[in-house]
């Protein structure tokens, strides 16, 4: 069965005809080609694919592509500027060494976005706790947390 | 990862998804927050015809009191019940039980409680690829004959692994089943069955309404030990209720005693918790007793299947009660 759904993608609105069984990082990734949002482990557990919906930061492998009918989706594609400068987390991260190999990046640079929007002043323990979801491999976490940690001193990120 | 095929419905109300559980019963799958169903199925476990989703039934989602009750809507999100001061005040077992859930993003927001009661029993054996599975000859709940994880048994030994489930259990929950035409309500305690295949009493016709929590005035905890803090299942867990009696406020008149994640469903042990029953709050010999017995008698129940070791994990079972047991002395006390 496929279903024509419509949502806003980072600002656009698209309508899109989804097969029932596609997840939304299938539809992201296989089917618009935007491969910014990556895939791990497909069960919810590594936090690659995190992608924010409603300003909710969520695993787009365990969502229906279906299921984000009438809703606001955020992707890693949606965060630099048109005329592509980079968003002030992306900028930290480059900056403060959150990046190594960057499988994990645009999933936690997701989950700090959703973080940081609601609450641009979030303790060390907030920020620990909202990218608790998401595991990385290579850079043993800490500049990660020191990025984010130091987009609040950037001022003026949101947006 | 893909999904396998299946047909996506809707319901726009509840009696709508009453309809819909009746006409395709064994064929079709209830989807909530899917942070269970949905991995299930990846992993080739089961193959629904039909999905349908509770994504529109926001008559599911309230925490509310009535009386001398909690009233929780089958489809609230942990994150909801995380954020409820009711909740915390009342049944402070399950919002620490909801806190520890998964991870913020997957479990949190798309999370319900509904689901996580209902969520399927697991084991390192079968909650596997396809490929993996592949390999060898398939056990009881995947249609075969052997268990892995018990050897010679004629049947399913895999583990309730629910946080919500075993802090519910301590806090005396029942839930409400509904189908097209009836209602039922059953506790927590008669809802389990011994079947790690089956492990709930509960038809494919049959949707969760509501849970519901009395309010007994006593004060709850609940404590639980995974590898790592996030996104881990439990490898044991301990939910507690304790209350004062009215007339002396040290002592305790009534005693709930469960632990989660070493059985085929949450136990509630009987001979620990009426061992408390007429102590002192400060008596902390008594809560080590009380521990150890849950411990040996929990022990008898435990299957090697959820990682760790499965002596490790008995010795813990007497600490989680016993840390559960003072947390819930101290606050009792304040
Ligand atoms: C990486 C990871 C870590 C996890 N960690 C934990 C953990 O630490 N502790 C824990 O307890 N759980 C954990 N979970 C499991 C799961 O995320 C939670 O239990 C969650 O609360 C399930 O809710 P859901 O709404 O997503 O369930 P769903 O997947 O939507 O549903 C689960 C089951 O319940 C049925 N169902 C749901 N609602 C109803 C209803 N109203 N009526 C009838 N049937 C219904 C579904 O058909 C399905 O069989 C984890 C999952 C993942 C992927
Ligand atoms: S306990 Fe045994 S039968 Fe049940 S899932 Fe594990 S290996 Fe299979
Ligand atoms: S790919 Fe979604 S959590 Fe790993
Ligand atoms: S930078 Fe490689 S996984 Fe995080």
């Amino acid at each position: 069965m496929a279903t024509n759904i419509s949502f806003i993608l980072n600002g656009d609105e698209i309508s899109y005809e989804v097969k029932d069984h596609w997840t939304l990082s299938h539809l992201l990734r296989e089917e618009m080609g935007l491969i910014g949002t990556k895939e791990g482990c497909g069960n919810g557990e590594c936090g690659a694919c995190t992608v924010i919906v409603d300003k909710l930061a969520v695993n787009s492998c365990l969502y229906l592509a279906i299921e984000v009918e009438g809703k606001i989706v955020e992707t890693i594609e949606g965060l630099a500027s048109t005329s592509g400068a980079l968003h002030p987390i992306q900028q930290s991260f480059v900056k403060n060494g959150g990046i190594q190999c960057g499988f994990c990046s645009p999933g936690m640079i997701m989950s700090s976005k959703a973080l940081l929007d609601k609450n641009p002043d979030a303790n060390h323990e907030e920020i620990k706790h909202a990218l608790a979801g998401n595991i990385c491999r290579c850079t043993g976490y800490v500049q990660i947390l020191e990025s984010v940690e130091a987009v609040k001193n950037m001022g003026g990120q949101n947006e | 990862m893909r999904l396998p095929r299946f047909e996506y419905i809707e319901p726009i109300n509840f009696e709508g998804a009453l309809d819909l559980l009746y006409i395709h019963k064994d064929n079709a799958k209830v989807l909530a927050g899917g942070t269970d169903l949905l991995v299930r199925m990846k992993k080739g476990l089961l193959k629904p015809k039909i999905i349908i989703s509770l994504k529109a039934l926001k008559e599911l989602s309230y925490i509310k009191k009535d009386d001398s009750y909690i009233k929780i809507g089958a489809r609230t999100s942990i994150a909801d019940i995380i954020a409820s001061d009711l909740i915390k005040k009342e049944a402070c077992a399950l919002f620490e039980a909801c806190e520890k859930i998964g991870a913020v993003t997957i479990q949190h927001y798309r999370g319900t409680i509904g689901g996580n009661i209902l969520q399927d029993n697991r084991c390192i054996h079968y909650n596997q690829s396809a490929f993996h599975r592949s390999g060898r000859q398939p056990c009881h709940k995947d249609g075969g004959k052997i268990c892995y994880a018990r050897d010679a048994s004629d049947r399913c030994n895999s583990t309730c692994q629910s946080d919500g489930a075993t802090a519910l259990m301590a806090l005396g929950a029942n839930i409400t089943l509904v189908r097209k035409g009836t209602e039922r309500i059953i506790d927590l305690d008669n809802f389990y069955t011994t079947d790690g295949i089956m492990p709930f009493a509960m038809e494919s016709n049959e949707l969760l309404k509501e849970i519901v929590i009395p309010i007994q005035g006593g004060k709850s905890s609940y404590k639980r030990l995974a590898y790592r803090s996030a996104i881990d299942y439990p490898i044991v867990s301990a939910g507690v209720f304790l209350k004062s009696s009215d007339t002396s406020k040290n002592e305790i008149e009534d005693a709930r005693i469960v632990v989660g994640a070493i059985a085929r469903a949450p136990i509630f042990l009987a001979k620990a918790s009426s061992f408390l029953k007429g102590k002192k709050f400060n008596d902390i010999s008594a809560f080590k007793k009380a521990a150890d017995i849950s411990m040996d008698n929990a022990s008898t129940f435990a299957v090697h299947n959820v990682g760790s070791t499965l002596e490790y994990r008995c010795a813990m079972v007497s600490e989680m009660v016993f840390q559960a047991l003072k947390e819930a002395a101290i606050v009792t006390q304040e």
